[in-house]
């Protein structure tokens, strides 16, 4: 657990000062509906296929259960639930993007997970407000061409959830 | 001097000083309050100032000097003791274990790699005052021409800290402070410490002795366990050549996996059993816990310890302490009464708290006593009709069990006047929530008049517990084997209505039965043969129905990670052989949740 968040911090680091000197943002872009939405690289642990959940009773229903990530029990969060969307079944395109937000790790089902892409930090606008999206997640809003990404603000979702109070893991 | 000063930045020596100081002070306070019951005990005395004079040793060759200074001033105090120049009376012990405190303080700031500099002079000259006249007045000079030098010696180790701090690898400045020891002296007037300060540094043991034989044990079955691999490299080998086949090759393979798992399953007992320590580590707090506190609140009380030499998991022993001396506490404030009270009532002007601990099957449970005023169920219930946590009505119909349960519901303190030692109600809630914490649960039984009995139980450990695998609506849940009492088949026509609680019908006992479905927002079960779990929580009894047994298992508890600490009903998760993760029942937290809904409070958090 230790080494494990050491590196990325580590790397952290290192990666924003570059980016901080190529003024160039790495965004892992996904899709939820017909929307496009991007987590900066740096949060992402992995993604993974969608597995065996384990529904966890009297939860909000955007908690879709936990899974068994390589011994460690993490919950998944349905960001199409938690977005108000309709519900819609698992098929082969359907990930979990696992993150750590504020020393949890957690994972996030989405539709489709697209690419890893770099934009200019200048191009990031603040962001509008859009549809059923709350304007609370979203951190900014990406310009690539002709394509729009919604940059989310995990932390503000984690700490906007009462039910998901995330205190640091205690080692 | 210069290889003297490279010793003394060895951050591994000065560690083993840290273990060996933490591990003498450890006994010190409980010999010297035994030194208080018998003034002349040499042995005691001998002991006390070994470790004294050991820690003023190591302390004065690693430059720790106002280490030094108190413990060279308390050395001379036990010293004069020893000669018969003095007897201990308590204001010695008092003084001593005053001193004794801030050296467990600089100890544990050298332990964090911080040193605060702290004003010691009251503290010192307090214990100079304890010396007889003659040696009273060379020690005087002396202190002076000392002082003179551990002032420039303290300027000296704040440089050293700052030079300390400057290296560390972690980057962050110690902390370098001046704390003022007449300033919190003062604060709390009269001699005794207060009691919850010294308790409440709970010292999280990093190091542990385990014994010599345990750790042979280990080694043992780690070499069984290479034999079993090579076993079963053997057999795989000779499959694959094809020299063994069909019914010989499965019959040998049953064999090795056999011997395999049951290596395996010593290989974890032996493991947990050197996690194992004695709950002694938490009891011999008490004494002085219950001195200082008898003390301040003006009572008498003995306290009586038994079965300290019983074993338990390291981090159950760390974990209990807060609630035990939550509970001791209590025992001396609510419980014993004063003396002339007491006197009044027929009983001894010292009352008695007993704290017990005893290996009951795979629990240990932790009892403890007083001969004090007891609980007046009738004054709970009144309270908790009050507190609107339930109805003049239903209270009629609540044993006084139930009743009394009441004192651990959150907010919930019947003591009438607000002191600083309990009755703030914040409390009997945390004990029950620590104990929960650990899978264990805690249940109290009181006369009025006679005094109350608080029963804690424990598993052994915390990391492996045995589960029953149960199905229920299509999900498959684990229950704790400790709480589950019994199975039994019942019929749907045994479950009645009473006051709008359901309750189950098996021979001549009825049992509050929960659906467990309807609780997660299961589809609800429609057979009309019931298997049914009994689970036990403390002395109290709760019927599930469940729609399969599946079997027994061991299991490795998992949190369910770190957001969702707190699903009601839920203990933890474990995973199952096929990579899933189970669900694992919080027996406590299920009767939590159907008295909730029995008294109509039942809501699903969200």
């Amino acid at each position: 657990m230790n080494t494990a968040a050491n590196t990325p911090q580590s790397m952290q680091r290192v990666v924003l000062e570059a980016s901080a000197q190529t003024g160039l943002l790495q965004i892992v872009s996904f899709r939820i509906g017909a929307e496009e939405f991007g987590l900066e690289i740096l949060k992402v642990q992995e993604i993974i296929r969608v597995q065996d959940l384990t529904r966890v009773p009297n939860l909000p229903d955007f908690v879709e259960g936990v899974i068994n990530l390589r011994g460690k029990v993490i919950p998944v969060i349905g960001l199409r639930r938690w977005f108000g969307l309709d519900q819609q079944s698992y098929d082969k395109n359907t990930r979990i993007i696992v993150v750590e937000v504020s020393g949890s790790v957690l994972g996030f089902i989405v539709d489709s997970v697209s690419e890893v892409l770099r934009i200019p930090a200048d191009t990031v606008e603040p962001p509008p407000r859009i549809g059923k999206v709350e304007r609370d997640y979203i951190a900014g809003v990406g310009r690539l061409d002709d394509r729009l990404l919604l940059l989310l603000n995990l932390d503000r979702l984690m700490t906007s959830s009462e039910v998901l109070q995330c205190e640091p893991a205690e080692a | 001097m210069t290889m003297n000063d490279e010793l003394a930045n060895d951050p591994t020596l000065i560690q083993e000083f840290v273990n060996e100081a933490q591990e003498g002070l450890q006994h010190l306070d409980e010999d010297l309050l035994s030194l208080e019951q018998a003034p002349d005990a040499m042995e005691m005395l001998d002991r006390i100032f070994r470790t004294v004079h050991t820690i003023k040793g190591t302390a004065g060759f690693l430059g720790f000097d106002q280490l030094v200074a108190v413990s060279h001033a308390a050395e001379d105090v036990l010293n004069s003791l020893r000669k018969g120049e003095s007897v201990a009376g308590s204001e010695h012990i008092d003084t001593l274990l005053a001193a004794f405190d801030r050296i467990r303080v600089m100890i544990n700031d050298i332990a964090h790699n911080a040193i605060v500099v702290y004003d010691l002079d009251e503290l010192v000259v307090r214990l100079r005052s304890l010396l007889p006249e003659t040696s009273g007045a060379e020690g005087g000079a002396q202190s002076a021409q000392e002082m003179l030098d551990a002032a420039v010696r303290a300027a000296n180790a704040r440089a050293a800290a700052e030079a300390l701090s400057a290296e560390s690898a972690s980057g962050e400045a110690a902390p370098v402070e001046t704390a003022s020891a007449t300033e919190e002296s003062s604060a709390v007037p009269a001699g005794p410490a207060p009691a919850g300060r010294v308790v409440a540094a709970t010292e999280r043991i990093t190091n542990m002795r385990v014994d010599v034989v345990k750790l042979d044990e280990l080694v043992n079955l780690v070499g069984e366990l290479v034999l079993q691999r090579n076993r079963l490299a053997e057999l795989n080998r000779q499959h694959v050549e094809g020299r063994l086949h069909g019914s010989d090759f499965d019959d040998a393979l049953g064999d090795a996996i056999a011997r395999l798992s049951f290596v395996a399953d010593e290989l974890q007992g032996a493991s947990l059993r050197t996690r194992m320590i004695p709950i002694d580590n938490v009891f011999r707090r008490f004494p002085r816990v219950v001195r200082d506190l008898a003390h301040s609140l003006g009572k008498q009380v003995k306290l009586v310890i038994r079965g300290a030499e019983t074993e338990l998991d390291k981090t159950m022993v760390e974990q209990i302490a807060d609630p035990l001396v939550h509970l001791v506490r209590n025992a001396l404030d609510h419980g014993v009464e004063l003396p002339a009270v007491r006197e009044a009532r027929g009983k001894p002007a010292e009352g008695t708290v007993t704290l017990e601990a005893l290996q009951k099957g795979d629990h240990i449970v932790v009892v403890i006593t007083d001969d004090g005023n007891g609980i007046d169920p009738e004054r709970i219930g009144k309270k908790a009709v009050e507190k609107g946590l339930v109805t003049a009505d239903r209270l009629r119909s609540m044993s006084t069990h139930e009743i009394m349960d009441f004192i651990f519901l959150p907010g919930f303190s019947t003591a009438e006047k607000v002191n600083n030692v309990s009755g703030r109600g914040v409390g009997m809630d945390v004990v029950r929530t620590n104990l929960k914490s650990l899978n264990g649960s805690v249940t109290v039984e009181s006369h009025l008049g006679l005094g109350s009995t608080f029963t804690l139980q424990l598993p052994l450990t915390l990391a492996v517990i045995p589960v029953l695998l149960v199905r229920i609506s299509q999900e498959t849940y684990a229950l704790p084997l400790h709480s589950v009492v019994e199975t039994v088949h019942a019929l749907r026509r045994d479950l009645h209505d009473v006051d709008g609680s359901e309750v189950l019908r098996i021979g001549q006992r009825v049992l509050p039965f929960c659906r467990l479905e309807r609780l997660f927002g299961l589809p609800d079960s429609t057979n009309d043969l019931m298997r049914v779990v009994i689970l036990g929580i403390g002395e109290q009894r709760i019927a599930l129905a469940v729609d399969q047994f599946l079997g027994q298992e061991q299991t490795v508890i998992k949190s369910l990670g770190s957001c969702l600490r707190r699903v009601p009903g839920i203990a933890g998760a474990t995973i199952s052989g096929d990579g899933r993760v189970r669900l694992i029942v919080d027996p406590a937290g299920l009767l939590g949740l159907v008295q909730n809904r029995h008294l109509g409070k039942f809501e699903v958090a969200v």
